[in-house]
This record gives C-alpha cells, sequence and structure tokens, in this order.
C-alpha cells in the first residue's frame, strides 16, 4: 500500500517533471536570436517568400498556440520536421540513433558496473591498506577525467599505438551496428573511465560501513568462511547504495555520451544533438534534448522505485513515504 | 590553522594536488610573458614539427602555432572562468538555498519542486544547448551560463549545510535578541556551514575544469583564434595519427589540472567532515 503511494506520488511528480521541462526547452529554443524562416531560406531570400514560409511553418501564431502543437505532435509520437534537412522527418533518423546510444550506454554498463563492484568491495575489505590506496587513487583519478581526455589516451594507445581497434566509430554504409561491434569498445571504455570512479567509490564506503556492523562481526566471529561473509552477509546490502549511484548516473551519462560520441563520431543522439546545435535544427534540437531529460528523469524514477522496493524498510514502512 | 597545515603535511596525495594546482596559476600569471611565440604567432617554416624540434618544446600545430605556448595562454581562461564559475555558483546556491532553508514551509517546498525540475536536464547538456544558441562565447557568457546550471546543485547543499545549524541554541538567542533574518542567516549561521561551504567551492572548481573543458571541445566554449584546451583536442583530433602531440598534451594538461585539484578537494572534504 505505501508502496503504491510512493510510486504514484513519484510518477506523477515525474511525469509534470516532464512537463515543465518540455515549456523550458520550448521557450529557450524558441527564443534563440535570428529568424528561423530566414535561416532555411537563407540571406537572399525575398521578403515575401520568407512571410510565406513563416505563414505556412505558423510562425506567426502566438507562442503558446505553437507550445501546444508542437507538445501535442511529440505525444502522439510525431517529432515534426528537421529544419536544416529540409522535409525528413526526425523520426526517420531520431529512433536508429537512439538505438545505437542505448547500445554503447549498454555497453559501458556491462564493462563498468561488475568492474567497480568488484574493485570496491575489494577496496572496501582492505580499509586502509595499499589495495585500498591503489584503487581509490585511480577511481579518483579517472573520475576526474572528462570523456575526451580519457577518450583521446585511449585511442592514443589502442588505436594509434597497439592498432587493434578503429580511431573512428563510423558504420560502414549499407552495414549496421552488429556487424561492427568493435566500435563499441573504445567509446565504451572511455564511459567506464569516468563512471569506476563514481561507483566503485559508493560500493567501497558502503562496504566499509557493512563490514563494521555487528552481525558480520557475529558472522566472522561463529567462523565463517571470510568470502562467504564479504559476498553472502555484507554484499548484500552494500549494493543498495551503489544501485542507486548508478541508476542515478544514467542520465548523466547521456550527457556524457554527447562528448564521447563527438569525439569518436558514433552515429548515435549525442552526436546527433551536436549537430542540430551546430545547424540551428530548432525541431531536432527539441527533439533530442526533451528526450534526453526524459531519460535522465526516468532513470532516477525507477531507481527510486528500485531503492524502494529492494529496502525493506522502505517497503514496510508505514505512514512516512 | 595549523591544524590544516599538519594534516596536509600528512597527504603526499594533497600536497602532489596542491602543487601541480599552484604551477599551473604561476604559468597562467607569468607564463605568457616569458614565452618566445604567441599563441597564434605562426611558424610558416616548422609546421606539425614534433616536440623539441626547430625550439618548439612540445612541437606546432598544422598551422605552425606552438603548442607549448598555446596550452600556457589557455590555462589563464579555463583557471579563470572555473575559479570565478565554482565562487559565482556558491554564492549564488547560498543565498537560493540559504532563504528556503531558512524560512521552511512552503517556501522551501517550491524551492526543493523548483531545483528538483531544474535538476532533471544534465548541467552539460543545458550549457551546451544554451550557448551553442547564443553563439560566439565570451568568458563573461561562459561563466555566467556555466554558473546557472550549477547553482540547482549548490543550493541544495547550501540548504542542507543549514538544516544542520537552524536549531541550534545560538541561532534561537539571536531570534530572541531580536537580530533580522539577514543578520542570523549571514552572520550567525554562515561561519558555522563554511566546511560544507569550501569543500563545495573546491568541488565545483574540479567541475568547473571538466565541464568548461568538454564545453570548448565540443565547440560551445571560446571562439577561435582563444586557445582553449578542449577546442585544441577536437581542433586536432584529425592529426592524431601524424601528429599526435597536438591533441595528447592538451589532453594531459586538462588531465593534470582536474587530477590535482580532484586530489586537492578530496583532502579538503576529509580534513572538513572529520573537523565537524
Amino acid at each position: 500500500m505505501d508502496f503504491l503511494k510512493r510510486f504514484a506520488k513519484r510518477l506523477g511528480f515525474t511525469l509534470l517533471t516532464i512537463l515543465a521541462m518540455s515549456i523550458l526547452i520550448f521557450f529557450l529554443v524558441e527564443i534563440m536570436p535570428g529568424d528561423v524562416a530566414q535561416t532555411v531560406l537563407g540571406q537572399s531570400a525575398t521578403e515575401e517568400s520568407v512571410a510565406a514560409l513563416r505563414d505556412r511553418m505558423g510562425l506567426d501564431d502566438p507562442l503558446h498556440q505553437r507550445y501546444l502543437r508542437w507538445a501535442g505532435g511529440f505525444i502522439r509520437g510525431d517529432l515534426g520536421e528537421s529544419l536544416y534537412m529540409r522535409g525528413v522527418q526526425i523520426n526517420t533518423i531520431f529512433w536508429r540513433k537512439v538505438g545505437h546510444s542505448v547500445v554503447l550506454a549498454f555497453t559501458a554498463l556491462l564493462f563498468y558496473v561488475p568492474l567497480s563492484i568488484l574493485f570496491g568491495v575489494f577496496a572496501g575489505v582492505k580499509e586502509g591498506k595499499a589495495p585500498d590506496a591503489i584503487i581509490s587513487f585511480i577511481g579518483l583519478a579517472t573520475m576526474a577525467l572528462p570523456e575526451f581526455v580519457s577518450g583521446i589516451i585511449l585511442i592514443t594507445v589502442f588505436a594509434v599505438g597497439l592498432e587493434i581497434l578503429p580511431i573512428a566509430s563510423i558504420i560502414p554504409i549499407g552495414e549496421n551496428l552488429w556487424q561492427n561491434l568493435d566500435i563499441l569498445v573504445l567509446p565504451a571504455l572511455s564511459i567506464t573511465f569516468v563512471m569506476f570512479g563514481y561507483v566503485s567509490r559508493m560500493q567501497r564506503s558502503s562496504m566499509v560501513s557493512v563490514m563494521k556492523a555487528d552481525y558480520i562481526r557475529a558472522a566472522i566471529l561463529k567462523g565463517m568462511p571470510r568470502k562467504y561473509v564479504i559476498f553472502r552477509h555484507a554484499l548484500k546490502n552494500a549494493l543498495l547504495p551503489t544501485i542507486t549511484i548508478i541508476g542515478m548516473n544514467m542520465g548523466w551519462l547521456f550527457g556524457g555520451l554527447i562528448v564521447v560520441e563527438t569525439l569518436f563520431g558514433f552515429p548515435g543522439l549525442g552526436s546527433l544533438t551536436m549537430s542540430a546545435i551546430k545547424t540551428r535544427d530548432i525541431p531536432l534540437i527539441e527533439a533530442c534534448v526533451l528526450f534526453i531529460t526524459f531519460i535522465f528523469v526516468f532513470a532516477t524514477f525507477i531507481t527510486d522505485m528500485l531503492y524502494a522496493f529492494l529496502n525493506p524498510r522502505i517497503r514496510y514502512k508505514r505512514g512516512d513515504v | 590553522m595549523n591544524t590544516y597545515l599538519l594534516q596536509l603535511k600528512r597527504s603526499p596525495r594533497a600536497i602532489a594536488g596542491l602543487t601541480i594546482l599552484l604551477l599551473w596559476i604561476i604559468a597562467a600569471l607569468i607564463g605568457p610573458s616569458l614565452l618566445p611565440y604567441t599563441y597564434t604567432g605562426m611558424d610558416m617554416n616548422n609546421q606539425m614539427v614534433g616536440p623539441g624540434e626547430a625550439g618548439h618544446l612540445l612541437g606546432t600545430d598544422a598551422l605552425g602555432r606552438d603548442v607549448f605556448s598555446r596550452i600556457i595562454y589557455g590555462s589563464r581562461s579555463i583557471l579563470t572562468i572555473a575559479l570565478l564559475t565554482s565562487l559565482l555558483s556558491s554564492i549564488a546556491g547560498i543565498i537560493i538555498g540559504f532563504t528556503a532553508g531558512y524560512f521552511g514551509g512552503i517556501v522551501d517546498t517550491i524551492f526543493l519542486r523548483i531545483m528538483d525540475i531544474l535538476m532533471a536536464i544534465p548541467p552539460l547538456v543545458l550549457a551546451m544547448v544554451v550557448l551553442g544558441i547564443l553563439g560566439n562565447s565570451t568568458i563573461v557568457g561562459l561563466t555566467i551560463i556555466v554558473s546557472i546550471t550549477y547553482t540547482p546543485a549548490t543550493a541544495r547543499v547550501a540548504r542542507g549545510a543549514l538544516l544542520t545549524c537552524k536549531s541550534s541554541e545560538y541561532v534561537d538567542a539571536a531570534r530572541i535578541r531580536g537580530e533580522s533574518h539577514l543578520y542570523i542567516m549571514f552572520v550567525e549561521i554562515l561561519p558555522n556551514t563554511i566546511g560544507p561551504v569550501i569543500v563545495e567551492i573546491t568541488a565545483r572548481f574540479a567541475y568547473s575544469i571538466m565541464m568548461i573543458a568538454s564545453l570548448g571541445f565540443l565547440g560551445v566554449g571560446l571562439q577561435p583564434p582563444t586557445p582553449d584546451w578542449g577546442m585544441m583536442v577536437i581542433e586536432n583530433k584529425s592529426l592524431i595519427r601524424a601528429a599526435p602531440w597536438t591533441v595528447l598534451y592538451p589532453s594531459l594538461a586538462i588531465a593534470s589540472l582536474v587530477i590535482a585539484i580532484s586530489l586537492f578537494s578530496d583532502f579538503v572534504s576529509k580534513v572538513m567532515i572529520n573537523e565537524d
């Protein structure tokens, strides 16, 4: 019951956030300097043709009408027409790129989640000793690097030096991502570099505090194998904050994808957003940014629910939700 | 103060971080006046020469510009913007977060909801879109936009810090004395939250460097020919095989600066949290 109440409350707030963000994004982009119709037709266009295009695009309608038309289209799944690529429906290019980014994000997840949890647990168990100091230092250093810096270092080593991985993530015409899985490795590793620090740090500190709990002491003192205590008793409880931090960073990861995809030329949502901004393609910017926000907000929502579900203290708690 | 120095002495990581940071600050302050080249000076006879050749310490780029000089010049803008950003966003965060936490009730609820909504968009994405739309970023523009995108986060930290002190007896005493709200917030409470505030400012400093470098890399930061570390990386990315130094050294400059600041800010947060 309480769980359902929490669910409904959070879902309501999530939808409200998306509504507010859509308004913010729309107005932010709409107040952009320069006349859209003029931009489309170029500087040499006559006044009449600009006026005609403005009329056709409905640019002279009041702002709230244009917002409702845009948001309505979004809800129906119509992302509108690209300005830069005249006559191209955004839907026809958008979802393929989103798919690529999702594959990239999950590849990165596959790399950094087990890696950071393992090293985090190891550092936490060896608190204050040499392995802890080394792992924490590496985490702190890689976490601080912007994605493109770790990417450049990876390119230098694996693409230029060892020549075992491609320098850029380009899918040849006529092929798809699944035939070119090697292009995922370096971008995913660049993300792993950054995320490793956050996640292993969180895992370490929760492991340290759990290892000090009485029930762990009891388990060790009654002679249970240390490995069993660490992985069965301690990790179970120490994973909860880690799951939260991984979930909370999902949306952040999609922000980071913009940088990584730009560096590698990876054909995903991030590089699409970047090129939309460069070409001032308003409907495409709006679609990309709203979608990134959408992922961010829903990742937070799902994490929150998962946390509540996994934590019996919240699941069974009465009243305060 | 002496206890801080003592703790600093015992932390080799913090000393290393602080030393590198100070070296960069010195380089930014006096470096450009000692350099033989300017950041736009093109050595037409020595394009893309390797490090150490023809009098170019770190080589030259495709236009024959000295990479070392550009890195030293570039340290000025990134340090200036990052420092201003961390200060500005912290000040704005303190004012907003303190007001919300202090008055509580409906003001606080509205504040929290607005901050939640604003935090629903990643700061980098927000800054990128706004800067991309406005075009032609300047130091002032970059500072303001990045500060705004960071303010929701700093405001939440400030609010949290205020809440831990709000119900203290000295606050009650000040209230009974009839002090004004402003006096209580900034003269009574602020000095007692200085620990978390300093931690926040140093951490923000590292984040700002990352953000500004990333924005430069995405091409929405400072405009050419101003040397910007992030921009140098993307400008020369296609040369990574032919002239790797043009890409690698600016990257390493960013890496050394952010890692140094993180090491130091990690130390600051440990010291400040232990102290509380």
